[in-house]
C-alpha cells in the first residue's frame, strides 16, 4: 500500500518548501518552538528535583524504618495519634533486645525546638540522644571528627556530633572540632561534624545534633517524652521481614490486642514519596498547562502556515494528481512538511532550553548559594530531547491533518485551472 | 481506423455532464458517444464552451461523467472512485498540457521521474527510464536545468517526456503549442506526429484548424454534442 518511492518524494519535496520559506517557516514555529521549551526545562527541573530526591533518601537510608509515635507523612488521624501512649525508653529498649532479622536497631529520643550556643551564637536545632551504633546508619557519616563510642555513650560523657547546618552557622571558618557549645545550658564537647545530607525542603536534617542518650536524660530528662526506634534492614529487599518483625514486636511490647490497629507508626522513606509526588505532580500540572496552551497556539500558526502552502501549491497539487498521485500521496507530503516544521522548531528549542537551563543553574548554585544543585546535571537529558522530538512531530501531524486532508481531496481538474 | 478485431482503447457511450452553478444546471456535455483505437492519431476541436474540454477531462480519467459509460481498455471506469483513476492516469495516459504544468523547482530529468515515483518504481530505474525518455525528445543535454532555464519548446519537450516516461495507452495534448511561437510549435507538432508513427495513439485537443489538420481523424463539438467526426484524407504527417 505505502510506497516507499513516495514518502521519500514527500520528504524531498517538503524539505525543498520549507527551505524556499526558511524565514516563513522559522516564524511559523515560534509557537512549537516554546512548547518544546517549556517541555525541557520542565522535565529537566522534575529530574532535577529527582535527583535531589534521591540523595537525601539514600542519606536518611532507603532500608531504615522508625518506629515512633508519630507519623511522618502526616497521614492517618492527627487527633488519634495524638492519644496514643507514649512509647517509653523500657519499650524500646524492649524492642532494639527483640529485633533479630535487622542489621541495627537503636532507641532515639527527641527534643524538638532545641538549640545550641556557643558565645554569643545561637541556633535552633533538633536534638537527640541516641547510642554509638548511630554511627552505622547513613545519617551517622561524620565529615570531621568521629561519632561518640561505646564507653562515651555508657558514661554519658557531654560530647555532641553536630550537623552540616550547625556547624556551618556558628563556626563559619570550619573549626567547629573541640569547641565547648551549651545545649540546655549544659557544656558540650564538639566531636564530630556530620557531613552534608539535607536537600532542599529536607534541610532540617542538617540542623540535628546528636549525644548520648543518658546525656540526653541529665539535659533534657525522659520524663513525659516518647522513644523512637531507628531500625536498620540492612538491604530494601529485607525492608517486608524486619517491618514486619518490628511490628509483631511491639505489639506485644505494647500489649495491642489483635483486633485492634496499631498503636505506634512505622515510618519509611517511602512517607516522603508523597510529598515529592504532590511537588512533581504541581509542577507536571503548571508545566503542561503552560505546555499545552503553546502547543496550540503554535499549532493554530502551523495549521495557518500549512493552509497557506496548500493554497499556494494548489497547481502543484493538480499536476501531481493528474500523473498519478493518490490521496494518500498528497496527503502524506503535507503531512511531512507539517512534521518537519515542527521538528525545526523543536531543533531551534534546544539550543535555547540549554541555554535557559545552564543559565538558571549557575544562577541558583553560585548566585543563590545552593550546593545541593551538584548532584543535578546542567545538561538536558536524551530522554527529554527524544520526548521533545516526539511530541513536536505529533503536534506537526496533528496540525497538518485539516490542510493535508483538504489538499489531498483537490478535484484535479479544478487544481489545474487555478491560477 | 478501428479494426473490427481489434479492442478499442477508448470506448464512451452517452455521457453526459452536468454542473450545478448555483441554482443553474450548466449541460456541459449531453450525450456524447465515441470510440477510439489504437495508434488513432485523432484531433479533438470546437471553440470554448463546446465540450472539449470537458470531455477531455472525461477522456483523461481527470473527472467522471453525471451518466453514460466510458470504457478504457475494456474498463468501466465511470464510476471509479478517486484513488482508482489516479492509477489509471498514471498507468495509461499521458498528458501534455498548453501550460506545460512542470514542477517549477524540479529539474527536467526530477519532473519526468515524477509519474514513476507514483508508480512505485525504484529509484535507480526511474532514473534510467527518465533519462532514456529525455534523449528520446532531444533533451540529453538539459536533464539537470529547472524548467526556467528552458525555453518554451524546450518545457513542452520536457512534458512530453514525462507524458511518455510510463509508456501510456493513449498521450492526451491539450492546445500542446498554445503557448509556443509557429516555428517551435512546428517542432513540437513534428515530435507528435513521430511519436504516432512509433506506435503511440494521439489526441489533440485543439482549436487551431493548423494543429488539428496533423491528426487523421478529427472530432468537432458543439453546445455539448459531437457536431461531426470525419476522416482528415490529408494529413499533415
Amino acid at each position: 500500500m505505502i510506497k516507499w518511492s513516495e514518502i521519500g518524494e514527500s520528504f524531498r519535496i517538503a524539505t525543498n518548501a520549507l527551505r524556499t520559506n526558511l524565514l516563513r517557516s522559522v516564524l511559523t514555529t515560534s509557537g512549537v518552538v516554546v512548547g518544546v521549551v517549556l517541555v525541557v526545562v520542565m522535565g529537566w527541573t522534575i529530574n532535577g528535583l529527582d535527583a535531589i530526591w534521591d540523595e537525601t533518601i539514600s542519606i536518611i537510608g532507603k532500608d531504615m524504618i522508625y518506629v515512633d509515635k508519630w507519623n511522618w507523612s502526616g497521614g492517618g488521624n492527627w487527633r488519634k495519634t495524638e492519644t496514643r501512649k507514649d512509647i517509653t525508653l523500657e519499650q524500646a529498649q524492649a524492642l532494639v533486645a527483640r529485633m533479630e532479622t535487622s542489621e541495627l536497631a537503636i532507641p532515639l529520643a527527641r527534643q524538638w525546638g532545641g538549640s545550641v550556643s556557643y558565645g554569643n551564637k545561637s541556633i535552633r536545632c533538633g536534638i537527640y540522644g541516641t547510642t554509638f551504633e548511630y554511627a552505622f546508619t547513613p545519617a551517622g557519616v561524620t565529615e570531621f571528627g568521629r561519632y561518640f563510642n561505646e564507653v562515651e555513650q555508657r558514661q554519658a560523657d557531654n560530647v555532641v556530633v553536630i550537623g552540616y547546618g550547625i556547624a556551618k552557622a556558628i563556626f563559619p571558618d570550619g573549626d567547629a572540632l573541640d569547641k565547648q557549645i551549651k545545649i540546655h545550658g549544659i557544656p558540650f564537647r564538639i566531636i564530630g561534624v556530620v557531613e552534608k545530607r539535607g536537600f532542599l525542603f529536607m534541610d532540617f536534617i542538617d540542623n540535628q545534633a546528636f549525644i548520648p542518650l543518658f546525656a540526653f536524660r541529665s539535659a533534657f530528662g525522659f520524663f513525659d517524652r516518647s522513644f523512637s526506634i531507628g531500625i536498620k534492614a540492612g538491604s530494601v529487599k529485607l525492608l517486608d521481614i524486619v517491618r514486619d518483625e518490628a511490628i509483631g514486636h511491639m505489639r506485644q511490647i505494647r500489649n495491642v490486642h489483635p483486633t485492634e490497629e496499631e498503636d505506634f507508626s512505622i515510618n519509611e522513606t517511602e512517607a516522603f514519596d508523597d510529598q515529592v509526588r504532590n511537588i512533581r505532580i504541581g509542577i507536571w500540572t503548571v508545566g503542561i498547562g503552560l505546555t499545552i496552551l503553546a502547543f496550540i497556539v503554535g499549532s493554530i500558526g502551523i495549521m495557518n502556515i500549512m493552509y497557506v502552502s496548500v493554497t499556494e501549491r494548489t497547481r502543484e497539487i493538480g499536476i501531481r494528481k493528474a500523473i498519478g498521485a493518490k490521496r494518500f500521496s498528497i496527503l502524506s507530503q503535507f503531512l511531512i512538511e507539517s512534521a518537519l516544521l515542527c521538528l525545526t522548531g523543536a531543533f531551534i528549542a534546544f539550543p535555547i532550553s540549554q541555554g535557559l537551563i545552564a543559565g538558571i543553574y549557575w544562577t541558583a548554585r553560585a548566585g543563590f548559594d545552593l550546593e545541593f544543585l551538584s548532584v543535578v546535571s546542567p545538561l538536558i537529558q536524551i530522554d527529554l530531547l527524544l520526548i521533545a522530538i516526539a511530541v513536536s512531530v505529533a503536534v506537526g501531524l496533528l496540525a497538518g491533518l485539516l490542510p493535508a486532508f483538504k489538499a489531498s481531496r483537490l478535484a484535479p481538474v479544478e487544481a489545474l485551472r487555478y491560477e | 481506423m478501428t479494426q473490427p478485431d481489434q479492442q478499442p482503447i477508448i470506448s464512451i457511450s452517452h455521457i453526459a455532464k452536468v454542473y450545478e452553478m448555483g441554482d443553474e444546471q450548466v449541460h456541459a456535455l449531453r450525450d456524447v458517444s465515441l470510440t477510439i483505437g489504437a495508434n488513432e492519431y485523432i484531433a479533438l476541436m470546437g471553440p470554448s464552451g463546446s465540450g472539449k474540454s470537458t470531455l477531455m477531462n472525461m477522456l483523461g480519467c481527470l473527472d467522471t461523467p453525471s451518466s453514460g459509460t466510458y470504457l478504457f481498455n475494456g474498463e468501466n471506469v465511470s464510476d471509479l472512485n478517486d484513488d482508482e483513476l489516479a492509477e489509471i492516469r498514471n498507468r495509461e495516459i499521458g498528458f501534455v498540457f498548453q501550460t506545460f504544468n512542470l514542477l517549477p523547482r524540479a529539474t527536467a530529468l526530477q519532473n519526468v521521474e515524477l509519474p514513476l515515483v507514483y508508480a512505485g518504481i525504484a529509484k535507480a530505474k526511474r532514473i534510467e527510464m527518465a533519462e532514456q525518455s529525455l534523449t528520446h525528445v532531444g533533451l540529453d543535454d538539459r536533464m539537470d536545468h529547472k524548467p526556467n532555464e528552458l525555453s518554451g519548446g524546450q518545457r513542452q519537450r520536457v512534458a512530453i517526456a514525462r507524458a511518455l516516461v510510463t509508456n501510456p495507452s493513449i498521450i492526451l495534448a491539450d492546445e500542446p503549442t498554445g503557448n509556443l511561437d509557429s516555428k517551435t510549435g512546428q517542432d513540437i507538432m513534428n515530435l507528435f506526429n513521430e511519436l504516432w508513427r512509433a506506435g503511440n495513439t494521439v489526441i489533440l485537443v485543439t482549436h487551431e484548424e493548423d494543429i488539428a489538420r496533423h491528426a487523421h481523424r478529427i472530432v468537432r463539438m458543439r453546445d455539448g454534442l459531437i457536431e461531426s467526426d470525419e476522416a482528415n484524407t490529408k494529413p499533415l504527417t
